[in-house]
Formats: structure tokens, sequence, C-alpha cells
């Protein structure tokens, strides 16, 4: 029930003011525009292929981080985080300074800026699942005689399919909503309905062609959402395993692989972090310190929006509300899809709001919690409330395939030994959703972190967070403003790193109390 | 029928947030005083800046707190404004500018009112007020910038007109913003369409096959792009703001240059004025026009060019060193009346989207 009136309260009626003020049959003109379908048509390509190389980049990096005991793998697993909560327009001016010369605006960019950003999302998400799984119906495999490539098929990739259907389902999502990546990399060729929204909206002024949009793309979404929950209806059943890393294997050349997909991974994600490190210590001159000395420096006496420093203790408050937020509602609604008999409906509605478009989230949450009577902006709970639809998705999709992945005659056998429902139930789940919750916490304190399009439109009268204040610097001349706007990006990337890092320790030690048989 | 309990479900969880807001001491419906203390709540846009010290003078002078709820760039805000046209979430909005002002007024965002003080604008920028909604605050002209020392490296002549960057010896340095996702993008488009009238199609194909770069924002171009922005960029003529070289300096790394390192192109500039209004439904009229009297005044109008970087609307105003000296003094800026750019926009961003093949 929780779930269910989190999502109305905060959801539904924000999008009911806003469609009952934009709507007219007027604006439903744009869905007989060839334009419209040519743009729905090309993201929907530029989706898949965006989804496609983020779960070959993801499953094997998943394959080694979440699974083998070797040293750095929690830095390895937390460094994969950093991308997804880089401000897209970070992501960009990395991307163009790393590639810049050698990749022309368009579509090849853009679809590995979407992987580089969702990298997180197909590790995470499989990676959970991933690190439950028993190895030794594997090894059981392997002793009658399959081949590694059999075992993986018929028993590794029939127990991940959950958990990759869901990392895909949300990696499509956020391609084809892509904003930032598409406007400030994109051509012709990759316009999404998103980007279309947000030009309907605060540039032509035109709502209800941009309500009209907002609709159609909400409903490719569900199309797809629906799509993948078919699809991923559980084949086999395994017992997992109680999040214990496997010891690195005996034989070399095996672990050179790993140690290599390992340092790969790193270097992937580092590359446009370098890029802005050595932004960070540049002036004309060449090397400064002076950006990081005088962070705070920046406009100080005016009335800016929030000095830089405010900025980051208001966005880890906002991170923290955020995953805490979206931990308990993502938990819950989690919980509703194993025990409820409308379980599925709860796993696929609670994913929903990834595909409504963050100007319209933004815009209805402003309409309806940002003035009389209902007015949320002096509260602070605004921003981390739009941070939180935006993360429930992502927390039940960490958390409800690696539960369905539980055999659930283990609470059978627990009550045949004489547990009463609820010891029973917490033997059979209790490990794996300590685990997956604690991961999926940490992922919506990422979301929080790096969010930006829902958070610009909430008129906000503290100080802005750290992405919103990135770009504000970034949107005027001087070295000062882009040097700073570079340290920000810097601090905002170590402290998600550190956040993640700490977030999967309290993870581990919660793991690591029960023993592994 | 599916519609009636959520509706209820989420009404009755309105009214408890609204009870705990309220029991917060949180002031969700000031009482309408004219005299003693009261908020004011300004909406704008995220690059608005003032210094401290006139926020404290205002207080002190008029007992208003003000409270500046900022929300997106100015699109955002204005689309926000008009969404609730009428029952506002604030009571003052400053930062609409002439290419938004038409809609904003039609859509019923603002109550009539005027600074009394706005007889003392320059003249040119009273032009969108007479409707009587909205005051003049500031102004900027949209222009290109040069990068000065890749022109003289390279020996090339700095281009002197619009005219000129159609010629071969600017081919691939110039970029510009997209005007359909970019403020001065969409500026430098209607400089463009001002200058040529019906011609501008067969300017902008010029510009196009002169290898005329297209950006997604104005950091995308000016950050990325432009051979004196912050990152690698390789063009060396870039759409900015006449007040981007002052910008340069103040924001330089110690020890600050002499000279900017951009000159401006003072041709073909177009001019863009930001305004204020009172936000049609606010509870506190009289606070709402006194913070309007307050961004005319002098004090706040000799703070605005280094705060915001764009030049007071008030005449005599006399500008900071840094302004004086290198700021472009913009002779014949082009200009379109607000009626006609909300009347045309969105067929000139479409005809726009055809010549460029975007």
């Amino acid at each position: 029930m929780i779930p269910l009136a989190f999502l109305l309260a905060f959801l539904l009626l924000p999008l009911i003011v806003l469609l009952l003020r934009t709507w007219s049959g007027e604006g439903t003109r744009v869905l007989s525009e060839a334009t419209t379908w040519q743009i729905a048509s090309l993201s929907a390509l530029q989706a898949t292929v965006s989804t496609v190389l983020s779960l070959a980049l993801g499953l094997p990096i998943a394959a080694v981080v979440s699974r083998y005991a070797f040293r750095g793998r929690a830095f390895v697993q937390a460094l994969i985080t950093v991308p997804f909560v880089m401000p897209t327009v970070v992501v960009a001016m990395a991307f163009r300074s790393l590639l810049g010369s050698s990749l022309p605006q368009g579509f090849l960019i853009v679809v590995l800026a979407h992987a580089y950003v969702n990298l997180a999302v197909v590790v995470r998400i499989v990676g959970a699942q991933w690190a439950q799984q028993d190895d030794r119906y594997v090894r059981a495999a392997r002793t009658l005689g399959a081949s590694p490539v059999t075992a993986f098929r018929t028993i590794t990739l029939p127990y991940l399919r959950p958990s990759i259907i869901a990392s895909a389902v949300v990696v499509f999502i956020f391609s084809f909503t892509s904003l930032g990546i598409i406007v400030l990399l994109g051509d012709s060729s990759t316009r999404t309905l998103e980007s279309q929204i947000l030009r309907r909206t605060s540039v032509l002024l035109d709502f209800p062609a941009a309500a009209a949009l907002a609709v159609l793309q909400l409903v490719v979404i569900c199309v797809v959402i629906a799509i993948g929950a078919a699809a991923s209806r559980q084949r086999g059943r395994q017992r997992p395993v109680r999040s214990a890393l496997i010891a690195m294997p005996a034989r070399i050349g095996a672990r050179m692989t790993i140690r290599l997909v390992a340092i790969i991974t790193c270097a992937i994600v580092l590359l446009p972090v370098i890029a802005l490190l050595e932004a960070s210590v540049s002036s004309r001159a060449g090397f400064t310190s002076q950006w990081w000395t005088s962070i705070n420096a920046i406009d100080a006496g005016t009335t800016r929006i929030g000095s830089p420093v405010a900025s980051l203790l208001q966005s880890v408050q906002f991170a923290l509300l955020t995953g805490v937020v979206a931990g308990i509602i993502g938990g819950c609604a989690a919980l509703a899809v194993l025990a409820h008999r409308w379980g599925r409906f709860v796993a696929v509605a609670a994913v929903v709001p990834l595909g409504i478009s963050a100007a319209t989230l933004g815009l209805g949450m402003l309409l309806a919690f940002g003035r009389p009577p209902v007015d949320l902006r002096s509260t602070g709970l605004l921003i981390p409330l739009a941070h939180s639809l935006v993360a429930v998705p992502l927390v039940v999709a960490v958390i409800a395939p690696a539960l369905r992945g539980v055999d659930p005659r283990v609470t059978d056998v627990a009550a045949t030994l004489g547990a009463r429902p609820t010891r029973a139930f917490f033997t059979a789940y209790g490990s794996t959703l300590r685990t997956v919750m604690l991961a999926a916490g940490g992922l919506a304190c990422a979301v929080s972190l790096g969010e930006f399009g829902a958070a610009s439109f909430l008129a906000r009268t503290g100080s802005p967070t750290v992405p919103i204040q990135i770009v504000r610097l970034l949107s005027r001349p001087g070295e000062q403003a882009y040097g700073v706007a570079a340290v920000m990006s810097v601090i905002l990337i170590a402290v998600t790193l550190a956040l993640v890092l700490a977030v999967d320790r309290l993870g581990r030690r919660t793991g690591a109390l029960r023993t592994s048989y | 029928m599916s519609f009636v309990k959520p509706v209820l479900v989420a009404a009755a969880l309105g009214s408890v947030l609204l009870a705990t807001a309220c029991a917060g001491g949180t002031n969700a419906n000031p009482a309408p005083t004219l005299t003693g203390p009261t908020t004011v709540r300004l909406i704008t846009h995220d690059s608005f800046a003032v210094s401290d010290a006139l926020i404290a003078d205002l207080k002190a002078k008029t007992g208003i707190t003000l409270e500046v709820a900022t929300g997106g760039d100015a699109g955002q805000v204005v689309a926000s404004a008009i969404l609730s046209a009428g029952a506002p979430t604030g009571d003052v909005l400053f930062g609409v500018d002439n290419n938004l002002v038409a809609k904003a007024i039609d859509a019923g965002v603002f109550e009539s009112y005027v600074s009394p003080n706005t007889g003392n604008v320059i003249p040119s920028l009273r032009d969108d007020t007479s409707e009587g909604k909205v005051t003049p605050i500031d102004y900027g002209d949209v222009c290109i910038n040069m990068d000065t020392a890749w022109f003289s490296k390279h020996g090339i002549a700095q281009p002197r007109s619009l005219e000129d960057l159609t010629k071969p010896e600017y081919k691939d340095l110039l970029v510009v913003e997209d005007p359909g996702t970019s403020s001065p993008g969409q500026a430098f488009l209607l400089a463009t369409i001002s200058r040529y009238n019906d011609g501008w199609k067969d300017y902008w194909a010029k510009l196009r096959a002169n290898g005329v770069k297209v950006a997604g924002s104005w950091t995308d171009a000016y950050e990325g792009s432009y051979t004196s922005g912050g990152g690698n960029g390789d063009r060396p003529l870039v759409v900015s703001y006449a007040t981007s070289p002052p910008a340069e300096i103040v924001y330089a790394a110690d020890p600050k240059p002499t000279k900017p390192y951009s000159t401006v192109l003072t041709d073909g500039c177009y001019r863009q004025v930001e305004y204020a209004g009172v936000l049609a439904g606010t509870q506190n009229t009289a606070g709402a026009q006194t913070v309007i009297n307050w961004l005319l005044s002098p004090a706040v109008q000799a703070d605005i060019p280094l705060s915001m970087f764009v030049f007071p609307a008030l005449a005599g105003v006399i500008p900071p060193k840094v302004f004086a000296d290198f700021a472009a003094p913009v002779k014949d800026p082009l200009q379109i009346p607000a009626r006609d750019v909300a009347e045309k926009q969105s067929q000139w961003l479409d005809e726009w989207g055809q010549v460029m093949g975007r």
C-alpha cells in the first residue's frame, strides 16, 4: 500500500494537474506530423543500440566485479557508479574533449555516451543477482561434462534473465528519454521526444503539443515495460548462495582475465574523469591550484543562488533523503511484487515514472506542490521527492529480480522445520533482501546526486543542487567559471565514490555476519 | 471510475501535507499587508544575482525580506509562470525577455504595473512596455565574439560584418547555437531575419555552405568549440554576448590579464531586454511593486553589470571600469518587435531547421 500511495500522491497528482492545465485536442496535431514519428522511430533505434552496447560492456564487468574476490573490487564496483551521476553536461564536455576531433556530433558519439552513463545500471542490476548465484549449479554442470559456454547458456543465463531484461528496459528508457546528451552531442538523427517536449515547453511555449508528446512518450515506455515484464518470466529458480564472493581461480589465465577486465573497466570510467581533473587545475597560463583553493570565492558577496560549498552540502542532504525514501518505498514495492497477487502489476507500475519526461515531472510537481495551498518548497522536500520518483523504479529494478530468483520452496522448508511465517520468510529472503536493498539505496543516492532535468524546473529558495550549479557556472564566459565547474564535477565524483563505497561496505558487513556454506 | 480513488487518496495525502506545512510555520498564505515586515518571493532564472548588501538595504528601508526562487533558464521560468498564471508560485517575476514577453502577457501572467521610474529608462527599451504590464530592468546584446590572438596568429583580418561570415576566408571558423534550444542562438537567428528580411534563408544557406557549426547550447559552443573557451575548441568565431570580454577579465585566473582575449563584432548584434512584472494573483501586490521599484533603483542598476553581466536599463548609470573599457558599445542593435516574434517564432524555427537540415 505504501508504494502505491506514494506513487499516487506524488506522481499521479502532479501529472493530472499538469494535463488538466495543458491538454487540449489542438495539441494532438503534433501526433499527425511526420517529424514526430520520424523522431520516435529514430530514437527507438538509438535506444536499442545504446542498450545493446551497455549490455555488451556491462555484462562482462558484472561477471567479474560482482562475483570474484580480488583486491580493489569494492573500489571498482563503486567507480562504475560515477558515470551515472555525472551531470550530462559534464559527460558531454568530457566526451567532447576526449573524442571531439575524432568523432563528429551525432549517432555514434551519442550511443557511446549513453553506454558510458548507463554502465552502472547494467552492472548494479545484473550484478546484484549474479552475486547471489550459487556457484555449485555451474560446477555441477561442468562436472557433468558441459563446456563453460554451455554451462553459461543453460544455467547462468536463464538465472540472470530477469535482471538482464530489467536492466535492458531501464537503459532503453533512459536512452529513449535522454535529453542533455542529445542536446549537447546529438544532431538531427538523434533527436528524442524528450528534447522536443522541452523545446515545446520552454522555447515555443506550446504546452498542448508538449503534453501530447509527453503522453506519446509515456505510452511508448509503457509498451516497452510491458514487453519486458512478459519476457522476464522466470524459468529455473535457484537457491542463491549468501552473498559470498568466489575466490580467485587458481589458473593463471583466468586470473589474468579477471584482472584485465577490472583494469579496462577502470580505464573506461576514468578517462573522462581525468579530462575533468586536468581542467580543474588548468588556466591559460598553465597549471593552477586557485580554482581549488578559492572555490567559494566566485561571486562572493552577491546573491548568487548559493555558494559551491553550500550546493555540495545541499546535494548530499538530498541524496541521503532520497536514498532512504526510495529505499523504503522501493523495498516495499519489491516485497509487494513477491507477496501480492497483483505483485507483477506493482513491479511494472513502479518502473513507469522513468518514462515520464523530466520537464513534465518538474512542471507538474511545481504546479501541484509549489504554491498555495500545498507549498512544499520552503520545506526543502520538493526536490528529494522528485528524485525519489526517479529512483524508486531503479530500486525496484534492482531488488525485484534478485528476490524473484530465490526459490520460494525455502520458505516451505523453513516452515516445515517449525519456523513461524515471518521467520520463514526472512530465512528465505533475508540475506538477499539486505544485500540488494543496500545496493539499491546506493543507486538511489547516486540518482539524486546527478539528477538535473526535473530539479531544474522546481524553483528553489535554498541552494541549488550541484548539477544545477555546474550547469549555471558553465553557462558564462571566463576561465574561473569553467575551472570551478570542473572542480565541482571532480568533487561530485569523489562524493559519489565515497557514498557508494560506504553503502557497499555496509552491505558486505551485514552479509559477512552470515557464514556461507 | 478508476480515477476516483487515486484522486481521493492524493487529496487526503495533500491535506495532511498541507497541515504539516502550516504547522511547520511556513508562510503558505501571507496576509496582504501593506506595511510592516513581509516576505516577497522573487521568481527568476538561474543567472540572477545581486549584491547581498542591496537585499539587506531593501529590508532595512521597506521591511521586505526578499526570497529568491530560481527555476531553470528564462524559458523554463516563463513556462512555469504561464502554467500557473493567476495562482502564481511567487509574487514578482524577473527575467522574461523581449522574445518571451508577449506570450507571457497574453497568458495573463502579469498584473498591470509599471515602475514610475520607467520614465528614466533608456528610451529605446521602453517599446514593449506600452501594455503596462512589465518594467525593463536590463539589456544585453548578442554578438559574435572573435578570438583576437587566433586571427593575428593566422594573419587573417577579423570579419567586420554579418556578410563577411559567408566569405571563403572565414570558412569553417564560425560556431553558432541551435535557435531551437538556445537563447543566444535564437537571438542570432532573429538578428539575421531583422537584417535580411525575406533573404534570411539564403543567408543561412550560405553560412551552411561556408561550414558553420551548430552547437546545442551556449556552453557547448563557447566552452566546447570556441578557440578561446574552456575546452580545446577549433572555431575562432562564436555567437556570444557583447559583455563576454569584460567577463573574461573578471573571471580570469590571477594575475588578471590587462586585456580580454576576445573582441566583439559589433555588426549584426541582437538586443535582448529583460523585464520584471507583478505576478497576477499574488497576495502581496504592494510588496511586489516595491521590489520592482527596487530593481529599477539607481543602486541596484549600478550593481547589475558586475552581478549579471548585462547593461542597466536606467539611463545615466555609470558603468564599472571594466565595462567602460571592454564592453563593446553597439550602436545599432537589431531587434524584432515582441509581437512579431511571438507570432512567427515557431514558423521561423521550422524553416531554419529545413535550411540547416536539422
